[in-house]
């Protein structure tokens, strides 16, 4: 007992780095069908800013999430305006454009700091571990699973309960439409990738102290997230929730019973096929087409 | 496209088509007279395989429209293949009873798997090396297509499928060599001609693989199945309504493509010298797209010199760690901007170049004939 309950524990764990990383690229794939490769390069400069912030200017890594989430974003908001945004219509060439822009990002990172890894500090206050239904658990983790939980809460109230996430959905149901409703979709398709970065960002910042930071830390973040996001249904905030402590769980518990290796390869091979038996996901439901 | 409209003017285009393509082949052949040089001509074969490895993406991404991020996995198939046929004639100097291959030895496997026993043949192998990746790939086709996956997603499943491969390949070392691959090969032998990485013979044999694929891949596009294909490429929908079966084209020219990169990844394997996990990354995939995209994704020549340039220039540079790295960043800086401005890549380019003097001259001819402008050539 004490060890299925330890087995929860590791998949929420997983799930919830699954979640904070997938979010972003969700909101950015579900609402401007853009494939965004560069999504976990935004993580690694999301982890590189918790990074640098710590080493040149003492700032705590709880203290540096605001200003992290600005930079990235910003990072987002050039690339969508002066790359994403001349790609209109061409959703494949979106994934090369990313792919591209991703491969400068990773470059320009092991130019400008080295590509030897970089650690990054626990918060002192969340260093111990906790009791958690008679476990023990990193204090660490269980604000990590608060955190994801946070955030995707954040998202749907921006989503569905203010003006640009009510423009946004306009824009997504009709764009032709909307825009001549007076709505500026160049802007609010900029917003919307920017936070998405942002958000992508946060996520990079807050496994730095889990993970060692490197240059093409982004690589596996990307997939995962992708498989989440696939998973979850494109447009379904809820979606993605459930399908990455599902996805957290399954390879906890898969992981446990064989090892690592083919619990990935099961994963992928379960995801192929779901894709091409319910391409829009497992936890959407069926609206009209 | 039409070809009946005179017997003249068809094959006139014809040869205008087929022209780039026979003198890159010429180039190609009479390298080894200008460079007296058995390491760098190994060098240069390396980077052919690669440029064969990418018309075989172009066929299926450029004249299908199906962008295949796993192109790579066809190419390790026939790479594993040819490296599992060669690693069984080495000298039994390390390896167990039977020739036994020594990685198997050192992993207490005491007989040869069933899957090993027919690579015992030569022939079996070279046909293996391309049926297989044949087979794999018209099945994941039929898999896709018949259900009508398109577009994005077909890029994610071939992705995810060479990646679960890349992870049986290195988790299932006694039987794959796992992460070190197989190393340590004989030489091919043909017909009593021994095909060493650095001799001539094995350059040749590349060249002349690079003629004979760039030739079917040619004589594939301006069949009626690849016109199909293209047309599939260009408006799915509105071909499925003219009653052409659209999967089964589909499969077709995937597989066809399989089938190229496999040939390529045998090749690989024997100028390389071995047979490793890397040959189906994720990194080499991706690669073979950026070639394929910077060279021109609609034309055959321009992805194969897009492949043997970038990367002949990449490995030039990597002697020094600094030049590889400022190089990567300028790579990907190109790339972004072909696909924003140039999406049919510098082949592209030059098509609209040559299109623009060859209009220039009929101006100052004061021989135009209206109406009659030059379709464009996808050679």
């Amino acid at each position: 007992m004490d060890q299925f309950i330890e087995q929860i524990i590791t998949g929420l764990s997983i799930g919830s780095i699954l979640l904070l990383v997938a979010m972003g690229l969700s909101i950015i794939y579900g609402s401007m069908g853009i494939i965004n490769l560069a999504h976990g390069e935004f993580v690694m400069l999301g982890a590189y800013a918790a990074w640098m912030f710590h080493t040149y200017l003492g700032l705590g890594l709880l203290a540096s999430l605001v200003p992290i989430f600005l930079v990235v974003a910003a990072f987002g908001w050039v690339i969508e305006r002066y790359v994403l945004s001349l790609l209109n219509n061409r959703p494949l060439d979106t994934i090369l454009a990313t792919w591209g822009v991703g491969i400068m990002l990773q470059q320009a990172v092991r130019l400008m700091v080295g590509s030897e890894l970089r650690y990054v500090q626990l918060p002192p206050a969340l260093s111990d571990s906790m009791d958690v239904f008679g476990q023990s658990v990193s204090s660490y983790r269980v604000f990590l699973f608060v955190v994801a939980m946070a955030l995707f809460a954040a998202t749907w109230l921006l989503m569905n309960r203010t003006t640009v996430g009510m423009k946004l959905r306009a824009i997504i149901q009709d764009r032709s439409v909307a825009a001549s409703f007076g709505i500026n979709a160049k802007r609010v398709y900029a917003l919307t990738f920017a936070y998405g970065a942002g958000l992508a960002g946060l996520a990079g910042a807050l496994v730095s102290p889990l993970k060692s930071v490197s240059p093409d830390m982004g690589t596996g973040y990307v997939v995962d997230a992708f498989m989440v996001v696939v998973l979850g249904g494109v447009q379904s905030l809820a979606g993605t929730v459930a399908s990455a402590f599902v996805l957290g769980e399954l390879s906890g518990a898969i992981a446990f019973l064989q090892n690592d290796t083919v619990a990935k390869a099961i994963v992928l091979l379960a995801i192929v096929v779901l894709i091409r038996f319910r391409p829009e996901g497992l936890f959407t439901a069926r609206v009209r087409a | 496209m039409s070809l009946n409209v005179s017997t003249s003017s068809g094959l006139q285009r014809l040869t205008v088509q087929l022209a780039p393509l026979l003198i890159v082949c010429a180039l190609v052949f009479a390298l080894p007279v200008l460079l007296n040089n058995d390491f760098l001509l190994n060098k240069v074969a390396r980077y052919l395989v690669l440029g064969i490895l990418t018309v075989s993406l172009g066929l299926s991404w450029g004249f299908g429209g199906i962008l295949n991020l796993g192109q790579a996995m066809s190419f390790g198939l026939g790479s594993y293949a040819m490296a599992m046929a060669l690693k069984l004639k080495t000298v039994p100097v390390h390896t167990g009873a039977d020739g036994l291959p020594d990685f198997m030895v050192w992993n207490n496997v005491t007989s040869l798997p069933w899957f090993w026993e027919p690579f015992r043949s030569l022939t079996f192998a070279v046909a293996a090396g391309m049926v297989v990746p044949a087979l794999v790939a018209a099945a994941l086709g039929w898999f896709m297509f018949r259900g009508r996956v398109t577009g994005v997603y077909v890029s994610i499943i071939t992705l995810a499928t060479m990646v679960v491969l890349n992870l049986v390949i290195i988790d299932q070392q006694s039987y794959t060599g796992g992460f070190n691959g197989i190393t340590d090969l004989a030489q091919l032998e043909i017909f009593g001609v021994a095909f060493d990485a650095y001799g001539r013979a094995t350059y040749y044999l590349v060249s002349g693989c690079v003629m004979l694929s760039l030739l079917v891949a040619f004589a594939f596009t301006r069949s009626r199945a690849g016109l199909i294909v293209q047309a599939i490429r260009d408006h799915e929908s509105r071909v499925r309504y003219f009653g052409y079966d659209v999967a089964l084209y589909q499969i077709f020219v995937f597989a066809l493509s399989a089938a190229i990169a496999g040939l390529a990844g045998m090749l690989y394997t024997v100028v390389m010298e071995f047979a490793s996990p890397t040959f189906l990354g994720v990194q080499l995939s991706l690669s073979v797209v950026v070639w394929c995209a910077v060279g021109g994704r609609q034309s055959l020549v321009g992805a194969f010199l897009g492949a043997v340039l970038v990367a002949g220039v990449q490995g030039a540079l990597s002697e020094s760690a600094a030049f590889l790295e400022t190089w990567t960043l300028v790579m990907g800086a190109l790339f972004v901007l072909v696909v924003l401005f140039l999406p049919k890549g510098f082949a592209g380019l030059a098509q609209a170049v040559w299109r623009w003097i060859v209009q220039r001259r009929h101006v100052a001819g004061q021989e135009v004939t209206p109406g009659v402008s030059q379709t464009e050539g996808s050679t």
